[in-house]
C-alpha cells in the first residue's frame, strides 16, 4: 500500500492456517536464507524479508508467519490489518484445515473487504495419495470468493515460487489499479520539495500508518 | 531491520552498463541463473566497465556446494558464509566483501535471476572508491549520535535537535494527557528537528546522493530527539494508560505461577527462556524506540536453539507466541502496554517502509501477546494449587515426578479397586468440580470410618493385652504392632515386589481422607477449597471441623489463598469462622499483600472492612520479606482503587523498603502519584507530636515526609510526654469518632483494646489485684489490657480518648480507659480535666466513676474554675449533687474570684444554690 518515493512497493503478506499445515516450511522454503549469520541480523522464521523485481517494478515483500493454534484465533485481526496480501494455507490430507481456511476466507473479507488479495494453497502435495480435501471443491471455492489456488508442497518444492510470484503480480496490479482510481477521484498532488524532501514524505508515511 | 542499506539495483551505473552494453553475456547469465554481484554504488569509481570486470562479478555455483562455494567467470573461487564473500586471492590476504541485500529479478517471460549488491568490488586491483562505508545498522543511541556527528562533522547538528526539544518543552509546560494530541505535538517535533537538521549543508548533499543515508539520519535524528525527551514523555504515556497497565498487571500477577509446560512450549526451548527473560526486563532502561525494539529482537533471538550440529533452528510462530506470552509474564514490569504505546505511536522515521518491516513485525507481537493476555483466554495454570511447590521445575525433576506417580497410581490401581474414591486427589477433584454433597458424605464417611476404627482397635486391643499398658502408650504401640505385622508378611523389609507393594499401599490407604488431611505439600481440602473459590465447600468444610489457621508448606493459610485468588466468599467465610488476618506466609506476605498484590480490590475491602468491624487490627502497613508494604505492592502494579483504599485506611506511602524504596518511587503514573500524595497532607492536619521521638517512623532523615515531620514537632510539648507514632496521630482520629457515636467496641478496637476482656468487669466499679500478684482469672485480665496503643494520647485541643469518653457519659468506656491506666486528671489545652468535661455535660454516672477512681474533685482548669464551678454555671443539678457529695472545696474561686455559688447565684440556677447552701450547712 505504501510507496517509498524511491518506487519500491512495500507490500505486506500473512501466512493463515491451521497449525501443522506447514505454513512455516512455506516460508522457509521460499527464502531459503542461506545466510546463516549468528548476530543481529537472524531473523526468526516468523518474520521475513524479500526484494522482488518484476519487469522493473522493485517490490519488498514482508512475510509475516501467524501462530496456528486455535487459541490464538482471536489475535489475527492483530496481525493482518494493514497487509496486502494473504496466503492461507490447508493440508490436502486434513480435512478440518480447509475448513479453517473457509474461516479465515470469510474473516479477512469481512475486514479488510477486497482490498487484500488472497492465494490458497493446498500443502503437502507430496502426500497426494492420502488426500482428503478434492480437488474440485477447493479450487470451486478459491473461484467462487475470488482467490488463487495452488497446490505446493514445501518438502519437494512445488508451486511454491510460483505462488508468492503470483501473488506479488496481483498485489502490483490491485495497488496499481487503487492508484489510478484514486488519482482520478481526488487527484492527490504530492509536492516533493527538494529543500525538504523529507516533511512530504514523512507526513505521507504517517497518513498510511 | 531499520537502517539497513538498500539502494535501487537498476539506478546502479555498474548494472546498467552491463544489462546495456554486454547483453548478450548478461542473458547468457540470467538464463544460466548465475548469480550477477553488484558493487554498492559509490564503491566503484571509474565510469567505465571491461568485460572482466563484469565476469568477475558473476557467481557460477560449484557442483558439489551449491550453496556456499563459486567461481567467478575470472576462474577465481568464491566462498559465502555468514553474509561474506571470500576472494581467494593469489597473493595477499583473501578479499572479502559483504552482501547486503539480495534482490530477485524476473523478466517480462519469468525468467528468474537473483543480483547480490555488494559492499566493494570483487576484485583486488579495483579503484575502490574513498567513500566510506557507513554503518550497516544503527543498534544504539550511541550510534546514532556518532552518525550526526560524523556525518555533520561535528555537533552543531545535535546542538540543533536539543534547542528544538527544549523549546518544545518551554512551550508545553504540562504535556497534553491524551494519545492523540501527544503525538501530534511529538510528531511535530520530530518534522521540526529533522528539518534543522537537513539544513547542514554537509548533511544535505550527502543525503542527495545516497538515499540510505537520508534513511538513517532520519532514524538517528528521531532517536536523538527521544532520547532527550523521554524522560517528560513517558510519564503522561504511563498516565494515558494506567487503566489499562493496571488491568494489565491483574490479569499478569494472577497468573504469576504459570508454567512454561502450560503455555504447551516445547522442551527445547526451556533452557533458553530465562536468559531471554534477562534480556527483556531491560527494556525499561532503554530510552529509545529503535533500542526497545531491538531489545524485543534479542530476547527472542536468544531462544532460538541450537541442534546437535550447532546448527541454528530458528523458532517459528508457533512457538513464538508462547513464549513471548511467558517472557511477558515472568518480566515482572509493570507498564507493558505503556511500552508498547510508546513503541507503537512514537515511531516516526521507519513509516517510510511501509508497515511490513521488522519492527512492525516486533510491535505488533507484542501487541499481539498483550492483547492473548488481557483477553483472558490464557485461564491460568490448570491446577493451580500444584504451582506453588513447583516453581523451580527442571526437566528432569519434571520427568522424575512422573516416574513417581506413574508407579504410585500403577500400584494403588493394582492392589485396590476402590483406590480412586479413597485417594486425597480424588476429594480434591470432587472440590473443585464443586460437588459438595459428594465431598461432604465422602469426608463425612471416612470420619466415622476412622472413629469406628480406632474404637474398635482400641478395645480389641485392651481386651486382648488386658490393659499391661497404660493409656498413654496405647496409640503408639497399636500402630507399631500393626506396622510389624505388615512388615513379617513382607519378602523381605525392603522389598519392593507387586505383592509386597500391594500390600503396602493397602496399609497406607487405610487412611482414607477426612477434613483434617493433608497432601505431600501440607494441603488440606480447606485450602483447595479457597484456592478455587468453593464458598460453600468452605463453609462445609469448617462445619465439618476443618481448622481455619492451617498452613501448607509455604505456610500459606486457606485465607492468603482466597485473598490472592480473589475469592471475596471464602475470604469472609473464613474470616467469620476465626482466620487470623495477619497471618504471614514463608515469604512474610499476609492475605492483604496477596490481595493488593493481585489486584483483587474486592478482598481488599474484605479485609479492611472485616477487620474494622470484627475489632480486629489489620496491620496495613506490614512488611513482606522484601520490605514492601501492601501500598508498594499497590502503586507498583498501578492499582489505583486500591491505594486509594490502603491510604484511606491509614497505609504510609514514605515508609522504605529493603531497597530503599517508598510507594512514591514505584508509582510510574501521575494518576497513582496524586493518590500516594493525597495521604500526606491530611497527615499533618492531626500531628501533635510532643516529643522529639520520631524513631518508630521507619524511615530515613533525608525523606522529605520526615523532615517535615520534624519540623512540625517543636510546638506543643508542654502537656504530655508520651512518644507517638504518626499511625496514632491518625488513629485518634477515628477513635474520637467512635466515641461520638457511642460505639464502644469500635473505639476499643482502634485503641487495640480487646473489648471481650472486659464485658464481665461491668459490675466492678473500682477493683485492683486481689494481691499484687494474684494470677485469678480478672486479675489476669487487667493486667492483659494494657495495651501498646496510648491511651493518653491527645489530639491538637489537648482531648484524650477518657475526656471525650466523659464528654459523652460513656461510663463503660471510661471504666475500660482507667483500667488501661488512663491518666485520670489529664489536662486538654484548656486545662480541663474529663472530671470537668463530665461536669459540663451532666454525665453524672461517669462523675461519680471519676471521682472513684481517684479524680481529683478539686481540679482547676485554665481560667480557675472546678468541676463544681462548671456544674454551677451550666446549671447542672445531678452533676452538682454528686460532686457534692464527694465533698469538694467549696471556698474555691475561678479566675473571676468567685466561688461556685457565686457562679450559681449570677446565673440563677436556684436549685443549685440551693443544695450548695445545704451542703455547707451540713458540713458545719
Amino acid at each position: 500500500m505504501t510507496t517509498a518515493p524511491s518506487g519500491t512497493h512495500n507490500f505486506k503478506v500473512v501466512l493463515l492456517g491451521e497449525g501443522c499445515v506447514g505454513k512455516t516450511s512455506i516460508l522457509l522454503r521460499y527464502i531459503e536464507d542461506k545466510f546463516n549469520d549468528k548476530h543481529l541480523t537472524t531473523l526468526q522464521a516468523t518474520f521475513l524479508n524479500k526484494k522482488l523485481n518484476i519487469n522493473g517494478k522493485r517490490i519488498n515483500l514482508s512475510i509475516w508467519d501467524t501462530a496456528g493454534q486455535e487459541k490464538f484465533h482471536a489475535l489475527g485481526p492483530i496481525y493482518y490489518r494493514n497487509s496486502n496480501g494473504a496466503i492461507l494455507v490447508y493440508d490436502i490430507t486434513d480435512e478440518d484445515s480447509f475448513g479453517k481456511v473457509k474461516n479465515w476466507v470469510k474473516e479477512l473479507k469481512k475486514m479488510l473487504g477486497s482490498d487484500i488479495v488472497l492465494i490458497i494453497a493446498g500443502n503437502k502435495v507430496d502426500l497426494e495419495h492420502e488426500r482428503t480435501v478434492p480437488l474440485e471443491e477447493a479450487e470451486s471455492y478459491a473461484d467462487m470468493v475470488g482467490a488463487k489456488h495452488f497446490y505446493t508442497s514445501a518438502k519437494l518444492n512445488q508451486g511454491v515460487e510460483e505462488l508468492f510470484l503470483e501473488l506479488t503480480r496481483e498485489m502490483v496490479e490491485r495497488f496499481e489499479q487503487n492508484t489510478r482510481t484514486d488519482s482520478n477521484r481526488t487527484s492527490r498532488v504530492l509536492v516533493v520539495d527538494d529543500e525538504a524532501p523529507t516533511q512530504s514524505t514523512c507526513c505521507l508515511g504517517y497518513r498510511s500508518n | 531491520m531499520e537502517g539497513a542499506y538498500d539502494e535501487i539495483i537498476s539506478d546502479n551505473p555498474f548494472f546498467i552498463e552491463f544489462k546495456n552494453e554486454y547483453s548478450n553475456l548478461f542473458q547468457h547469465c540470467i538464463s544460466q541463473s548465475w548469480i550477477i554481484c553488484v558493487p554498492r554504488i559509490g564503491s566503484l569509481n571509474t565510469r567505465v566497465f571491461t568485460v572482466e570486470d563484469f565476469c568477475a562479478h558473476v557467481l557460477v555455483p560449484s557442483d558439489e556446494l551449491p550453496e556456499t562455494h563459486y567461481s567467478t567467470l575470472t576462474e577465481k573461487q568464491v566462498t559465502v558464509a555468514n553474509k561474506v564473500i571470500t576472494l581467494e586471492v593469489t597473493k595477499g590476504l583473501p578479499l572479502q566483501s559483504h552482501i547486503l541485500f539480495e534482490e530477485t529479478f524476473y523478466t517480462e517471460d519469468f525468467i528468474k535471476y537473483k543480483v547480490w549488491c555488494v559492499e566493494s568490488p570483487l576484485e583486488p586491483n579495483a579503484n575502490v572508491g574513498d567513500n566510506a562505508v557507513t554503518k550497516d545498522c544503527l543498534l544504539s543511541i550511541n550510534d546514532c549520535i556518532d552518525l550526526l556527528w560524523t556525518q555533520a562533522a561535528g555537533r552543531q547538528v545535535l546542538d540543533q535537535i536539543e534547542l528544538n526539544v527544549q523549546q518544545f518543552l518551554k512551550k508545553h509546560s504540562s504535556l497534553p494527557i491524551a494519545l492523540a494530541p501527544l503525538r501530534d505535538a511529538v510528531s511535530e517535533l520530530y518534522t521540526q528537528c529533522l528539518q534543522s537538521t537537513l539544513q547542514n549543508r554537509r548533511l544535505r548533499e550527502k543525503c542527495k546522493v545516497s538515499k540510505h543515508l537520508l534513511e538513517n539520519i532520519k532514524l538517528s535524528v528521531e532517536c536523538y530527539m527521544q532520547h532527550l525527551l523521554f524522560d517528560s514523555l513517558f510519564k503522561p504515556i504511563c498516565t494515558i494508560c494506567a487503566y489499562e497497565d493496571s488491568h494489565l498487571n491483574k490479569k499478569i500477577r494472577n497468573m504469576c505461577d504459570i508454567q512454561l509446560r502450560d503455555l504447551d512450549i516445547k522442551k527445547e526451548l526451556y533452557h533458553a527462556v530465562p536468559k531471554a527473560k534477562q534480556i527483556l526486563s531491560k527494556i525499561v532502561t532503554y530510552n529509545t524506540v529503535l533500542e526497545k525494539v531491538l531489545c524485543l529482537k534479542q530476547a527472542l533471538n536468544a531462544i532460538n536453539k541450537t541442534d546437535n550440529t550447532n546448527n541454528i533452528v530458528l523458532l517459528t510462530a508457533d512457538d513464538l507466541l508462547p513464549v513471548f506470552v511467558f517472557l511477558l509474564i515472568k518480566s515482572g514490569l509493570p507498564n507493558w502496554y505503556s511500552q508498547l504505546k510508546y513503541m507503537k505511536e512514537f515511531r516516526f522515521s521507519g513509516v517510510g517502509n511501509g508497515d511490513g518491516d521488522e519492527s512492525a513485525f516486533l510491535i505488533t507481537t507484542l501487541e499481539a501477546v498483550i492483547e492473548h493476555i488481557q483477553s483472558g483466554a490464557l485461564a491460568g495454570p490448570p491446577n493451580p494449587e500444584s504451582y506453588y511447590y513447583e516453581t523451580n521445575l527442571t526437566e528432569d525433576n519434571l520427568n522424575y515426578i512422573n516416574q513417581r506417580k506413574n508407579s504410585l497410581t500403577e500400584s494403588i490401581s493394582t492392589c485396590d479397586t476402590n483406590g480412586r474414591e479413597e485417594t486425597l486427589e480424588y476429594v480434591f477433584d470432587l472440590i473443585k468440580a464443586n460437588n459438595s454433597e459428594q465431598v461432604q458424605m465422602l469426608l463425612e464417611k471416612n470420619q466415622k470410618h476412622l472413629e469406628s476404627l480406632q474404637q474398635n482397635e482400641k478395645s480389641a486391643l485392651k481386651l486382648a493385652e488386658n490393659q499391661d499398658y497404660n493409656d498413654e502408650d496405647d496409640d503408639d504401640d497399636d500402630d507399631e504392632g500393626y506396622e510389624l505385622e505388615i512388615y513379617q508378611k513382607l519378602c523381605h523389609p525392603l522389598c519392593s515386589c507387586k505383592k509386597c507393594c500391594s500390600k503396602i499401599s493397602k496399609n497406607l490407604l487405610k487412611t482414607s481422607p477426612t477434613v483434617s488431611s493433608r497432601d505431600s505439600h501440607g494441603l488440606t481440602p480447606l485450602h483447595v477449597a479457597s484456592i478455587h473459590g468453593r464458598a460453600n465447600i468452605v463453609e462445609i468444610l469448617i462445619d465439618m471441623g476443618a481448622k481455619v489457621n492451617v498452613t501448607d508448606l509455604n505456610e500459606c493459610t486457606s485465607l492468603h489463598y482466597s485473598a490472592a485468588r480473589g475469592h471475596q466468599n471464602a475470604l469472609l467465610l473464613l474470616l467469620h469462622s476465626g482466620a487470623s488476618i495477619n497471618q504471614t506466609n514463608i515469604d512474610k506476605n499476609t492475605p492483604l499483600h496477596l490481595a493488593v498484590n493481585n489486584g483483587h480490590i474486592n478482598c481488599v475491602k474484605a479485609l479492611i472492612y472485616f477487620a474494622e468491624h470484627g475489632r480486629k487490627r489489620l496491620q496495613i502497613n506490614c512488611t513482606n520479606e522484601h520490605g514492601n508494604t501492601p501500598l508498594h505492592l499497590a502503586s507498583k502494579w498501578g492499582y489505583e482503587g486500591i491505594a486509594k483504599l490502603l491510604i484511606e485506611n491509614g497505609a504510609e506511602p514514605s515508609l522504605q523498603n529493603r531497597n530503599n524504596k517508598t510507594a512514591f518511587d514505584y508509582a510510574h503514573n501521575f494518576k497513582i502519584l496524586q493518590v500516594l500524595k493525597s495521604s500526606t497532607p491530611n497527615l499533618y492536619e492531626y500531628i501533635h507530636i510532643t516529643s522529639t521521638d520520631v524513631k518508630t517512623l521507619n524511615c530515613k532523615t533525608d525523606n522529605p515526609v520526615t523532615m517535615k515531620l520534624q519540623n512540625l514537632k517543636v510546638k506543643n510539648n508542654e502537656l504530655n510526654n508520651v512518644s507517638k507514632t504518626v499511625e496514632n496521630l491518625k488513629r485518634i482520629e477515628r477513635i474520637f469518632q467512635a466515641i461520638s457515636y457511642g460505639d464502644i467496641k469500635l473505639a476499643c478496637f482502634y485503641m487495640n483494646i480487646k473489648y471481650e476482656n472486659y464485658i464481665n468487669t461491668n459490675n466492678i466499679t473500682n477493683r485492683s489485684s486481689c494481691h499484687p500478684l494474684c494470677e485469678c482469672q480478672l486479675c489476669k485480665k487487667t493486667h492483659q489490657a494494657v495495651s501498646d496503643y496510648d491511651i493518653n494520647f491527645s489530639d491538637t485541643n489537648g482531648l484524650t480518648a477518657l475526656h471525650f469518653a466523659a464528654r459523652y457519659g460513656l461510663d463503660e468506656l471510661c471504666k475500660i480507659l482507667i483500667l488501661n491506666k488512663a491518666n485520670i486528671n489529664i489536662c486538654n489545652k484548656k486545662g480541663q480535666t474529663p472530671l470537668h468535661l463530665a461536669a459540663l455535660n451532666n454525665k453524672t454516672v461517669v462523675i461519680r466513676l471519676l471521682l472513684d477512681n481517684g479524680a481529683d474533685i478539686n481540679a482547676i482548669d485554665f481560667s480557675g474554675n472546678t468541676p463544681l464551678h462548671d456544674a454551677s454555671e451550666v446549671g447542672n443539678i445531678g452533676a452538682s449533687k454528686i460532686l457534692l457529695n464527694y465533698n469538694p472545696n467549696l471556698n474555691m474561686l475561678n479566675g473571676s474570684d468567685k466561688s461556685a455559688i457565686e457562679v450559681a447565684k449570677e446565673k440563677l440556677h436556684l436549685t443549685i444554690i440551693d443544695l450548695i447552701e445545704k451542703h455547707t450547712n451540713k458540713i458545719k
